[in-house]
């Protein structure tokens, strides 16, 4: 599998780790709603098809990625850094090989 | 000149010869042979004894299909079972052995299982091994006493015992267009894609270019298909934008364009080159994939067609042109289509005698009635073959009249005698990679076979692969999906031949008809499993073990779901296929490893780890890291070691390479509020120069790690973790940075390899200090417990801080890595008149167990904070990581594992690992109430004592228990004490 | 001052490896200062403006961007992440002062991280074996720089020249790392220097 980090460009899967389900809400820190705890900690979607989840590009830039991967054709559909709102774009020389 | 070759042709060097043997028989061939070529050259038609019923086998194929001819090759000590002998140059001084014979492969005892058919059918490992149900022998071992002989009965080939020496080795590559296989098509293909500028890959599974263009006939461009593919290829191989990689089977086909493939780097040469591997690994990253790979010809099922002799008709015609060897003097032919004529026609043309053409179809076209006159053989129509004579090699075929639509066999057997039997049962594209890029395949009435889908994402098909077999259109095909413009559609070219079979699979006589070869799975097996209930073609599959040895079914598994069908009453395409999954071909497992392994896999080693193995370190890995176990003298056990060291270092010093910590720089105006957040105590407090043990629990409020963290700056931070949790404590805070809290402005850096740390400990530890430190002083006032100094020490720039693990007066002296050995040797030096000693991880740990620290033995994550009696670190003053789930019920239970100190009352040794029990049982262990994390011998306390995780273990303390550890044969009075044996007040290190 | 002892140097030995035309040529470069600075989100521009004053090199923006001299090199790695090379010591003392907190932070690597160059025809060839990284030309530019990893050694790797690059590993993984790529070089021939 080929994820594109949107600062790295296309890399293998074997430089990400997988950092589970997207979209979960971690309650304030100084929540005491138990159950809004278990929620974050526990639960999950676990979806067939469009999935939204985390992935860290441990072998490269090491920031998180935000992606949507389908569970089902593993194609991914969207790739956008979790932290970072923008990045530049990754330069490749305007020449063809000799 | 060998019996079988024929005087000229062929594309071999006849010019050069080549030594071999094969059960110790020494064999000449030619470069440009495979094994099984050469084989065939001499005559030989005996390869091996198949899988279960030890029949003997000859060859089949002629390339990666080849069910049959599996060989083991030897090198030196080594040995490698299971090649196939068309896959196989030869080189000078190869040496091949057969498989799965006892005691040769002429004479084998195991061929008496033939006899044994019956009993021997699919199904028989299943039925066999559940062992008796009743009667005297139920649930005893005497059928796994059984189980032993008749595993070692069937098999393929032994592998090897000794380490392979050979070396492999794995590379990437990336391309625009891969081409796999460079028969016409994929040449076209590759030379169309190169001609766009794109960088093209080029994958030929064997050791020539050309595929079917080698041997197939036919002409290109007005010339000879043959020197149109040399051509070809040279050209190829002059370009700057083009790889060309032979001998390399493309093997896995995975998401995003991901493919492996295998380069046989030096299987074909004696020796390899300096530096060579044997194999190598690619894995290539393709912008498109032209899947070229051809068509596999199918065998048909019939009694006796597994005999030696009988070969695709395709195989045949390929020995003869490729390799210049005739399978046979009186060669008959088995068909149901158009194809096998013009094979029959090449091998007459290379010199052999056809004797008959055996076709199932009633009635012929024109084009085969042609072609079978020039053969000059006797044309039997509407007749099959249903049965082979012959020991260990045909020599005669029994021919019957057989009904096309109903399959019925008439009238009485023929002999006609013939030493080969071409076989021909139409042909199946090789989808394999299509189908494990997740295409799904189509029947295809016309040509009965399954083709790939018109459209894919990733890869476009050409030739063969899509069931086009005229050339002209293959080339068509291959020109367009090269260089990516949709291609005319060639109209179906007058003069070739219709390569669509009559649908028969399988001649029912009596007899056994094999389907897969290489498992040795009959038709009637087939039915057997459809009687037996196994109707759908996955449990078919794995019932009977079709298509499941290390040919995958190339050859097996179109015959075997028709057979299914039949049996079944269902159309061939309403009983579906399979799967194909990785790998294509066999993968060598030295590939895949490469250089994980041996003496080049990964390692970490500290800035001092050349002083430690100058000066009698014994070393042990941690993870990547290698540390030092003990400093040993002369004649020292390891346990006399760590006891002298952790004795001296209590009395006098001692001296330890901690550079392995983990050390993240935590920079930033929110540092402090981050590192409030993520320990459960509180950092923001900290002052400029003060270190402070921390606590970090994991999101559901186990325990994660423990370790100090230095207040460099206002706004840095050194924090230090355990060495094993390094990177996944960077991981928690990065994620905890970058996803939950992207607001706050922290940055984090791995430092630990800018970093040497020693560790110096005991009583005389700052007397050490002070007559080597300059630039600060180190007095309990300047440098107070868990104060941080800078200074020098013989001009290197040092940072201590005054901690302890071992609980004496200690300190941590960080340099820079790059002068850490410098600055060891100035401490070794200073601590000589005060009996400094360097000490290693197992004095280390003794030292540790005494005072009762946790490490990641303890924090295993299954502990709380409170099991390990670190409560006093859980701020209420804040929330933190894991602070609203770490008193859940479940983590606040008094039955919970606490950590308890152990003390041997037998005056044993104790295990880490050993269970806690409250009785001891020695036959039957039972009950146990926790385990033991460490174990030492304390040279403070003078007893065998450990740590443990025990149910209650407070509420226990000062119990009686024993060890019980089955394994190990230690059975043993305990006493349950506290986790403090060792000066708990902490008077020693304050001091 | 005491020098730095690489740890390199007892498998570091000068001289030639095989016969014929030398593939590649593998070189520890030690450089005098290793430094990474790092942008808060927003302050990139600006920090790489003060990298281009303290060191003189034109750092251009755009991810992975990066310039290397003979003496000096710089290139992003990770988002609003440059890591700054000089032979000479001391950029680690002298930048803290131009990037304030409200810029973002520096972070000395000298001793941390250990530097190895190889150079030569078969250089991407050699490199192909250990990274799942397009080399070529197009792909990555002289100058530009990039993160990746070989099992569990981090690399950060600069094209210093056309068929150059810069290799920077943690310190501890150096002398495991430069055995493997001279193991990965018979093949091409190589020469120490």
């Amino acid at each position: 599998m080929i994820i594109t980090c949107p600062y790295c460009g296309p890399r293998d899967s074997s430089e990400f780790v997988y950092q589970g389900e997207d979209g979960r809400t971690r309650p304030d820190p100084a929540s005491t709603d138990q159950a809004a705890w278990n929620a974050y900690v526990y639960d999950r979607v676990n979806t067939a098809g469009e999935h939204e989840e985390i992935w860290q590009h441990s072998g490269g830039c090491r920031a998180h990625l935000r992606l949507v991967r389908n569970t089902l054709t593993h194609k991914i559909s969207s790739v956008s850094m979790a932290r970072h709102a923008t990045v530049p774009r990754r330069r490749r020389k305007a020449e063809t090989p000799a | 000149m060998s019996p079988r070759r024929a005087s000229s042709g062929g594309l071999i060097d006849r010019s050069r010869s080549i030594r071999f043997s094969f059960d110790g028989q020494d064999f000449t061939g030619h470069p440009g042979d495979t094994l099984a070529s050469a084989m065939l050259a001499n005559g030989v038609s005996l390869f091996g004894r198949s899988f279960k019923y030890h029949r003997p086998r000859g060859v089949l194929a002629a390339g990666v299909d080849e069910p049959n001819a599996l060989v083991t090759v030897l090198r030196g000590e080594a040995r490698e079972p299971n090649i196939q002998a068309t896959m196989l140059e030869i080189y000078d001084g190869l040496q091949v052995v057969s498989q799965n014979r006892f005691p040769s492969l002429g004479f084998d005892i195991g061929a008496l299982n033939q006899l044994g058919g019956k009993v021997l059918g699919a199904g028989f490992y299943y039925k066999t091994f559940m062992g008796p149900v009743f009667g005297p022998l139920k649930g005893t071992r005497f059928w796994m006493f059984c189980e032993h002989f008749i595993r070692h009965a069937a098999g393929l080939g032994r592998a090897g015992t000794v380490p392979d020496p050979s070396r492999y080795e794995r590379m990437n590559a990336y391309c625009d267009v891969l081409v796999v296989g460079s028969g016409p098509a994929g040449l076209a293909a590759a030379k169309a894609a190169a001609a766009t500028g794109a960088r093209v890959v080029l994958a030929e599974q064997d050791a020539r270019l050309g595929g079917c263009a080698n041997w197939s006939g036919g002409s290109i461009d007005a010339q000879p298909a043959t020197e149109w593919a040399a051509g070809a290829a040279h050209e190829l191989a002059g370009l700057a934008n083009v790889t060309v990689l032979s001998r390399t089977t493309v093997w896995g086909y995975y998401d995003g364009n991901t493919i492996a493939a295998l380069e046989r780097v030096a299987d074909h040469k004696a020796t390899p080159r300096t530096g060579e591997p044997r194999h190598r690994h690619w894995t290539i990253r393709a912008g498109k994939v032209v899947l070229a790979t051809g068509a596999f010809e199918r065998p048909l099922v019939f009694p006796g067609n597994d005999r030696p002799g009988v070969m695709l008709a395709s195989a045949a015609a390929r020995y003869a042109a490729e390799f210049g060897v005739l399978p046979g003097e009186k060669i008959a032919v088995f068909t149901n289509n158009d194809g096998a004529y013009a094979s029959a026609l090449a091998l007459r043309e290379a010199g052999c005698s056809i004797v008959a053409i055996v076709d199932v179809r009633g009635e012929l076209s024109a084009a085969a009635r042609e072609l079978a006159v020039r053969t000059g053989a006797e044309v039997l129509t509407g007749r099959a073959v249903t049965g082979t004579e012959g020991g260990k090699k045909l020599h005669c075929i029994q021919v019957q009249g057989f009904d096309v639509v109903t399959g019925a066999i008439t009238g009485d057997a023929r002999s006609i005698d013939a030493d080969c039997l071409l076989v021909s049962g139409g042909w199946s594209p090789v989808i394999n990679l299509a189908s494990q890029a997740g295409a799904r395949a189509e029947w295809n009435d016309r040509l009965q076979a399954f083709l790939p889908p018109k459209e894919a994402e990733g890869w476009v098909g050409a030739g063969g692969f899509n069931g086009t077999f005229a050339l002209d259109a293959a080339l068509a095909e291959g020109l367009a999906a090269g260089s990516g413009e949709a291609g005319e559609t060639a109209p179906d070219p007058a003069g070739d031949l219709d390569m669509s079979p009559a649908p028969v699979f399988e001649v029912t006589a009596k007899g056994k008809a094999f389907v897969d070869f290489q498992h040795d799975v009959t038709a009637d097996d087939v039915r057997l499993a459809h009687r037996e209930g196994f109707q759908s073609v996955e449990h078919l599959k794995r019932y009977t073990t079709l298509g499941m040895a290390t040919d995958q079914g190339k050859t097996s598994n179109v015959p075997g779901l028709a057979i299914m069908a039949n049996a079944l009453g269902k159309q061939i395409p309403d009983v579906g296929t399979t799967r194909f999954r990785p790998p294509f071909a066999p993968v060598s497992i030295g590939s895949l490893a490469a250089e994980r392994y041996g003496e080049i896999r990964p390692e970490r080693l500290t800035p001092m780890h050349d002083w430690h193995l100058a000066n009698g370190a014994r070393m042990y890995s941690a993870g990547l890291w290698h540390r030092t176990m003990i400093y040993g003298l002369p004649g020292e056990t390891v346990e006399q070691a760590y006891v002298r060291e952790a004795k001296t270092t209590r009395e006098a010093a001692g001296i330890a390479d901690v550079s392995t910590l983990g050390k993240i720089m935590v920079q930033g105006p929110d540092a402090a509020d981050f590192l409030d957040r993520v320990y459960t105590n509180i950092f923001s407090t900290l002052p400029v120069g003060k270190a402070r043990y921390g606590l970090m629990l994991r999101e559901d409020g186990l325990a994660l790690d423990d370790g100090t963290t230095w207040r460099l700056g206002e706004l840095d931070f050194l924090m230090t973790t355990t060495t094993a949790n390094a990177g996944k404590v960077m991981q928690h805070l990065e994620f905890l940075l970058d996803v939950i809290w992207p607001e706050l402005r922290v940055h984090l850096t791995s430092v630990t390899d800018q970093w040497a740390g020693a560790s110096i400990a005991g009583p005389r530890s700052r007397e050490i200090l002070a007559a080597c430190v300059s630039g600060t002083k180190v007095d309990n006032e300047t440098l107070p417990f868990m104060g941080i100094v800078h200074g020098a020490i013989s001009g290197a720039p040092v940072m201590i801080c005054r901690l302890s693990f071992s609980g004496e007066l200690a300190y941590e002296v960080y340099s820079g890595a790059g002068h850490g050995t410098h600055v060891w040797k100035a401490l070794i030096e200073a601590g000589k008149p005060f009996g400094l000693v360097p000490y290693g991880l197992e004095a280390l740990g003794t030292m540790r167990i005494e005072k009762g620290h946790v490490t990641g033995a303890e924090i295993d994550g299954r502990t709380t904070a409170r099991d390990l009696h670190l409560d006093w670190m859980l701020s209420k003053k804040k929330p933190f990581v894991g602070s609203m789930m770490m008193d859940r019920e479940g983590l606040i239970a008094p039955d919970r594992l606490q950590l308890v100190g152990i003390v041997s009352l037998d005056n044993q040794p104790l295990n880490g690992g050993s269970h806690i029990v409250e009785q001891l049982d020695r036959d039957r262990p039972h009950g146990s109430v926790g385990h033991m994390t460490a174990a030492c011998y304390s040279p403070a306390l003078g007893r065998h004592i450990g740590l443990a995780l025990v149910k209650a273990g407070k509420d226990r303390r000062g119990q009686r228990a024993f060890v019980s550890d089955p394994l190990r044969r230690r059975f043993g009075p305990v006493e349950i004490v506290s986790h403090h044996f060792y000066d708990p007040e902490g008077k020693r290190m304050h001091g | 001052m005491v020098d730095q002892l690489s740890p390199l140097a007892p498998v570091l030995t000068p001289g030639r490896q095989g016969q014929g035309p030398m593939g590649v040529v593998l070189a520890e470069i030690a450089p005098g200062s290793i430094v990474q600075v790092a942008a808060w989100a927003g302050q990139e521009s600006a920090l790489i403006a003060i990298v281009r004053d303290a060191t003189g090199l034109a750092l251009p923006d755009g991810a992975g961007g990066g310039i290397a001299t003979d003496t000096k090199a710089a290139f992003g790695f990770a988002p609003g992440k440059f890591l700054l090379a000089d032979q000479e010591e001391g950029l680690a003392a002298a930048l803290p002062k131009a990037v304030t907190s409200a810029l973002g932070t520096v972070t000395d690597l000298s001793h941390g991280r250990t530097v190895i160059r190889i150079s030569g025809t078969r250089a991407e060839w050699v490199l192909a074996k250990f990274f799942a990284i397009d080399f070529s030309l197009p792909a990555l530019p002289v100058g530009a720089g990039l993160s990746t990893v070989h099992h569990d050694i981090f690399a950060q790797i600069q094209r210093s020249g056309a068929d150059q690059f810069d290799i920077y590993v943690f310190r501890s993984f150096a002398r495991s790392f430069w055995k493997s790529l001279c193991h990965a070089s018979e093949e091409v021939n190589y020469e120490v220097r």
